[in-house]
């Protein structure tokens, strides 16, 4: 180990209360901004869900509507055939798709509610854990996290759409913090529609040998007034819109964490220096050179940063963990955008955090070393 | 001729300017010989600690210069001193100025490995050294474990690890006992004369006179010559041996600040002779050396 790592690991280690609570605050503020990531990537993941487990390759919308959330799309029925024409395009599935809010007595949930088609090979429930996995007229299947919140079970009746219908399936991994998907008979939908030839998307499943990307263009180029997109654009751009509506809370909670994960580093750090002024002091007469001191400063940042990224990504870790393992319908996901984030963030504070220390080292004057009981 | 060690040129320091600058250091000279002891002795203000600073190139003078085994190091840029104060000086402090976090051996070895030894190679020469000056079962130990003594063993053996030219002690043996005290400048003695290196020593204690090659005495910034001082037996008062009435009694001569004293001092002694003085015992016999304008060279 170098004079300069060992010199740095002992000045730390030498006041426990102060490297933990340096280390602390900075686990304690990456951690909120890393579960607040998290949060928001899990919300985003279980918004995603649906698009991602629906089976489509390619989803075909309204000229335009490039995602699901807060958007309505309506297409002619008449696209199911045109596009079923389009080379690549091995099947199609039309469905129709509104939020709305299902209730059970006093129980109110905002969901996803899409109609399916009889036999529908795309855009069902993946997971069906009781009950059936098809809806017939006035049947519906919901989430079983709503269910158990509204005190339902199969053969219960929930209000949607205007109407009534009765539980027939509860599926499993549907819900989000903020919403569920719900399945109902496609006939049902169109006729609280008023039984109008509209469609919301079609799903479409490609042949062997062909990409989605391909068809999706191919789609777009052959059949007017529609936006075709590959399931992966389609997640990307629902994504997007999460993480528009959620950039400011992040970002608001991302420089909170960052403020205060410096200032507790800094001041530790400046702290533990201004103890050994002196003994930097006693450094520089044996012959130490500044840049080496500083590097001891350096190196005692970044030491209690880096302990502190680890011990905040365990407990992030273990937090997601622990919630993944409740009924609570949410999700903590840490991605490596945010990892990267929280890396920059560290290696940030580190640097600064040094900078006073290493001014005050820079200032002591080795002559101290021969001034008896006069502060350094 | 012997080539010098150290050589002080005439250093004058003065801290901050006009009337209410102070001149620390009044263009001192001093020249120290390989495995010479020189002690610097003088009271508290003299200037003694600036000199010491001036000469371990951690304060530049405002005049003269200070060389270093030929090289004028008063001269050298901020840049190059480090390694001058590395390789060339061994420091040992008063206070010990050990690294609390540190154990014994990082005390010393960290000092090699600035000097550029690998760590493993810097930790066997400071054990080795240690070990030497008995401090092998103490290797690991913080330096809050250590007496005063062993502290100031650590210290040495930090201050000889890079092989220095020039030992400059300040105080060493201010905060340990009597014994240990004779045990560092025991130790000292065998560094200087042993090994070869020149050691400077600042000190008040008069221990230390006892293995020193040379004393001088520090005051209002220049050394002063070494006179003889004796306290006048009658009124208690220090006067030079050179400059004061003297009177012989019984082979030993005694030394007064006036006739008056003196007149008393044998008037009292015949008056003992017939049974009614206080006798020789009665006066006061202290004699003491101090120093006065003198060059350390």
């Amino acid at each position: 180990m170098s004079a300069t790592l060992l010199l740095a690991r002992r000045n730390l280690g030498r006041n426990r209360v102060r490297l933990l609570a340096s280390v602390g605050g900075v686990a304690l503020a990456l951690s909120l901004t890393l579960a607040l990531d998290a949060i928001y990537a899990g919300v985003a993941n279980q918004l995603t869900i649906y698009i991602d487990r629906a089976g489509a390759d390619v989803w075909v919308a309204q000229s335009g509507v490039r995602n699901l959330h807060m958007v309505a799309s309506s297409l002619p029925a008449s696209v199911i055939d045109e596009v079923s024409g389009v080379d690549g395009v091995a099947a199609v599935t039309p469905i129709l798709e509104a939020t709305d809010t299902i209730s059970a007595g006093d129980e109110r949930a905002v969901a996803y509610v899409v109609g399916l088609p009889a036999g529908a090979s795309m855009g069902g429930p993946w997971d069906v854990v009781e009950g059936s996995d098809q809806v017939g007229p006035g049947e519906i299947i919901v989430d079983r996290g709503f269910a158990a919140q509204a005190g339902v079970t199969i053969g219960d009746t929930v209000g949607v759409l205007g109407g009534e219908a009765r539980i027939v399936g509860l599926s499993r991994g549907t819900a989000s913090l903020v919403n569920s998907v719900a399945f109902v008979s496609f006939d049902d939908f169109q006729a609280m529609r008023g039984d109008a030839p509209v469609i919301s998307f079609a799903l479409v499943r490609v042949s062997s040998g062909a990409t989605a990307e391909s068809v999706a263009a191919d789609i777009e180029r052959l059949v007017p007034g529609v936006t075709a997109q590959s399931r992966s654009d389609f997640v990307a751009q629902e994504r997007r819109i999460v993480t528009d509506m959620s950039a400011d809370v992040i970002s608001i909670m991302s420089v909170i964490g960052f403020v205060v994960a410096l200032a507790v580093v800094a001041l530790t750090v400046y702290v533990a220096t201004l103890a050994r002024r002196r003994e930097f002091g006693v450094l520089k007469a044996l012959g130490a050179r500044n840049r080496v001191l500083y590097r001891v400063v350096l190196i005692q940042a970044v030491l209690s940063v880096a302990v502190g990224v680890a011990i905040g990504l365990a407990f992030t870790g273990l937090l997601a963990a622990a919630i993944g393992r409740t009924d609570l319908n949410l999700e903590l996901a840490i991605t490596s955008a945010s990892l990267a984030k929280v890396g920059l963030f560290a290696a940030i504070i580190a640097a600064l955090a040094a900078i006073l220390p290493i001014r005050q080292v820079a200032g002591v004057d080795p002559a101290v070393v021969f001034r008896r009981g006069a502060p350094a | 001729m012997t080539a010098l060690t150290l050589d002080v040129r005439g250093v004058t320091k003065r801290f901050g300017d006009g009337e209410t600058g102070v001149l620390a250091v009044r263009g001192v000279s001093l020249a120290v010989e390989p495995g010479e002891i020189v002690l610097i002795m003088g009271p508290s203000g003299s200037g003694k600690t600036t000199l010491l600073s001036m000469m371990g190139a951690l304060l530049k003078p405002t005049d003269g210069s200070v060389h270093l085994d030929g090289t004028a190091i008063s001269e050298l840029s901020e840049g190059r001193l480090p390694d001058i104060r590395l390789r060339q000086f061994g420091f040992i402090f008063q206070d010990f100025n050990l690294l609390s976090a540190l154990s014994v051996l990082e005390n010393v070895a960290i000092v090699a490995e600035l000097a550029g030894l690998k760590a493993r190679a810097a930790r066997d020469k400071a054990k080795a050294l240690l070990t030497d000056l008995g401090l092998g079962e103490r290797l690991d130990f913080l330096p809050e474990k250590l007496s005063g003594g062993e502290k100031q063993r650590v210290a040495i053996a930090r201050a000889l690890i890079n092989d220095p030219t020039l030992i400059l002690a300040d105080e060493p043996t201010a905060n340990l006992d009597s014994k240990i005290g004779h045990e560092i400048m025991r130790l000292l003695r065998r560094i200087a004369k042993d090994q070869g290196r020149s050691v400077v020593i600042v000190s008040h204690d008069e221990r230390i006179r006892d293995i020193a090659d040379r004393i001088l005495w520090l005051e209002d910034g220049a050394f002063k010559d070494i006179v003889t001082m004796a306290v006048d037996p009658v009124c208690g008062m220090a006067v030079e041996r050179e400059r004061a009435v003297s009177a012989e009694r019984d082979g030993e001569t005694f030394f007064f600040c006036s006739r008056g004293c003196r007149e008393e001092f044998l008037g009292g002694l015949r008056a003992d002779g017939s049974g009614n003085g206080r006798g020789l015992s009665g006066f006061i016999r202290t004699a003491t050396e101090i120093v006065r304008n003198a060059h350390g060279r």
